[in-house]
């Protein structure tokens, strides 16, 4: 009985980890859009076949660290959330596993896209930042330090 | 000590059941492809729990046949996106499959092939096509059938940026490597390759010129990561095949645009083309191709919203097809040339979709054009004429 409590007790943090992953379906896209109280909410798009998305997280994750009170940073795959073994083995390679994660709620991703941000055409990384004034600001492709510098 | 043991497992399952969710059916991916035989009749291929599977329909997709597998050993199969099974005829019917295999690292992948010579009732077991067996990526596979009848496969590889990578060299994207078949896809040739530092994440498009070979179209990279397109003859025995620049957007990106072209060639040779770029605005645009110059007719066929456009040509009328998004869900949208691709008419809704689509296909069979439309809901073959 020890034993098997034990091995449940060391199961917890893997299955835990795993069950932040939360989907995002379309009608939950507003308010995943609106305006932080204070500082910067940064919407890290990303993909599972997108080869520049994990740099670009772990970029993103370093100015988190540098600014954590501003910083409010998330994660979102447009993988469909069906995919979660591979998302989440993913998310834990790349060491993101730390912040919300969301992944799409449809077998498709324009329509998410597209309500995420119309100006987008599903290119990943790609980059929202919604700041407290409610402005925002968009970047598709791997951030140069000038565009991360931009961001904070 | 028992309950304690009790109120863990509990709280533990809905994870464990999370878990059990990853192993179970789900509702096949949404990465189709269709076409008709010399017969009118209309196969459709998927994937569905490790099986490719191929359906037909005898009345323009109103009804489909229950599915028969490609693959009887179930594998792993890319099936979304820009991913997606493959079918093509030889001369007499004979049923050509491809697909990509995911294999255990991010982004790998094996091509994969199988043929039918009895209508589909039965597949010869699946072969991988590259004779390079590193588990790297090959995948993004496109198939076509030449003139001769030789089974032509092009796939995006990575061999030569690792190579690279060793040998701490730059490099930008991945291969376009290919080969075919001479003896009707029992064998394929060694690969060749067609170009280096291409983009890694879009379908390649393959249509075949009125000489009966086959052309690709694809994303390749340009400097330092603009991310425009190559057209090139995939010669068969004889010489080098050479990929020459053909759009001239000058979109930067150093990213993955998910997002692969389309070609269609008239019989008088004119090449159609539909490609996607974002560099002020997401845009689709439509040209005709003049290798190493701007393409002719070019027009911004659509913008914000639009994706995944197909071009089909036949005689001197020219079809664009594309998804236009918006937030009540998915039309399926259409521009139609008469005068081989100088105009287009308005554009025009054929269908709609509340649920998550895949690309569509324009296909052709005795003069009538339809679009297959894969949705959430089901597999939809759409006449051009029709209205939601």
């Amino acid at each position: 009985m020890k034993r098997l409590l034990a091995t449940l007790l060391l199961l917890i943090p893997a299955l835990a980890s795993a069950a932040s992953l939360q989907a995002l379906s379309a009608a939950e896209v507003p308010a995943l859009l609106q305006p932080p109280a204070h500082g910067e909410r940064v919407i890290a798009l990303w993909s599972l076949d997108c080869a520049y998305c994990e740099s670009n997280l772990e970029a993103l994750a370093a100015l988190q660290r540098a600014h954590p009170k501003s910083i409010e940073l998330i994660t979102v795959t447009t993988d469909d959330i069906t995919r979660r073994p591979a998302i989440e083995a993913r998310l834990r390679s790349m060491k993101m596993t730390t912040y919300p994660a969301r992944a799409y709620a449809e077998a498709g991703p324009e329509r998410i896209n597209f309500l995420l941000d119309p100006s987008w055409g599903g290119e990943t990384p790609r980059v929202l930042v919604i700041r407290a004034d409610g402005s925002r600001i968009g970047v598709s492709g791997a951030l140069t330090p000038a565009q991360l510098q931009k961001i904070r | 000590m028992r309950r304690l043991l009790i109120i863990l497992l509990c709280l533990m399952s809905p994870l464990l059941w999370a878990h059990d969710m990853d192993h179970m059916a789900k509702a096949p991916e949404l990465g189709a492809s269709a076409a008709f035989d010399s017969q009118g009749r209309l196969w459709v291929v998927d994937a569905a729990n490790g099986h490719v599977r191929l359906r037909h329909s005898d009345d323009d997709g109103r009804t489909l046949s229950t599915p028969t597998q490609v693959n009887v050993t179930p594998e792993r199969i890319y099936a979304e996106g820009e991913n997606r099974p493959k079918l093509a005829f030889g001369p007499h019917d004979e049923i050509y499959v491809s697909w990509s295999q995911p294999r255990a690292k991010p982004w790998t992948g094996f091509v994969r092939f199988a043929r039918s010579l009895d209508g589909g009732a039965h597949f010869s077991a699946p072969i991988t096509v590259h004779h390079d067996r590193a588990e790297i990526t090959h995948r993004f596979d496109a198939l076509a059938v030449d003139g001769k009848g030789r089974i032509v496969i092009a796939w995006i590889d990575k061999r030569d940026l690792l190579a690279a990578e060793a040998a701490k060299k730059p490099y930008l994207g991945a291969a376009v490597y290919y080969s075919w078949s001479d003896d009707g896809g029992v064998t394929f040739v060694p690969e060749r390759k067609l170009v280096d530092q291409s983009c890694e994440c879009c379908r390649i498009a393959l249509a075949t010129t009125p000489q009966g070979d086959v052309a690709a179209f694809f994303r390749s990279i340009y400097g330092d990561n603009i991310r425009d397109h190559a057209y090139a003859v995939l010669t068969t025995p004889g010489q080098a095949a050479t990929a020459t620049r053909a759009t001239f957007s000058d979109w930067h990106i150093a990213g993955c645009p998910h997002h692969g072209p389309g070609l269609a060639i008239g019989a008088d040779g004119t090449r159609h083309a539909v490609w996607y770029e974002a560099k002020s605005q997401p845009t689709i645009w439509y040209g005709q191709l003049d290798p190493g110059h701007a393409p002719h007719h070019r027009l911004a066929i659509a913008t914000t919203g639009a994706s995944h456009a197909d071009v089909a040509v036949h005689g001197h009328d020219v079809w664009v097809v594309w998804n236009q998004v918006s937030a009540a869900g998915y039309s399926l949208v259409l521009r139609q040339s008469t005068d081989n691709g100088a105009h287009f008419g308005p554009i025009r809704d054929i269908a709609h979709s509340p649920v998550a689509v895949g690309s569509p296909q324009l296909l052709q069979k005795n003069g009538q054009v339809f679009v297959a439309w894969n949705t959430a809901d089901g597999f939809r073959l759409i006449a051009t004429e029709s209205t939601p």
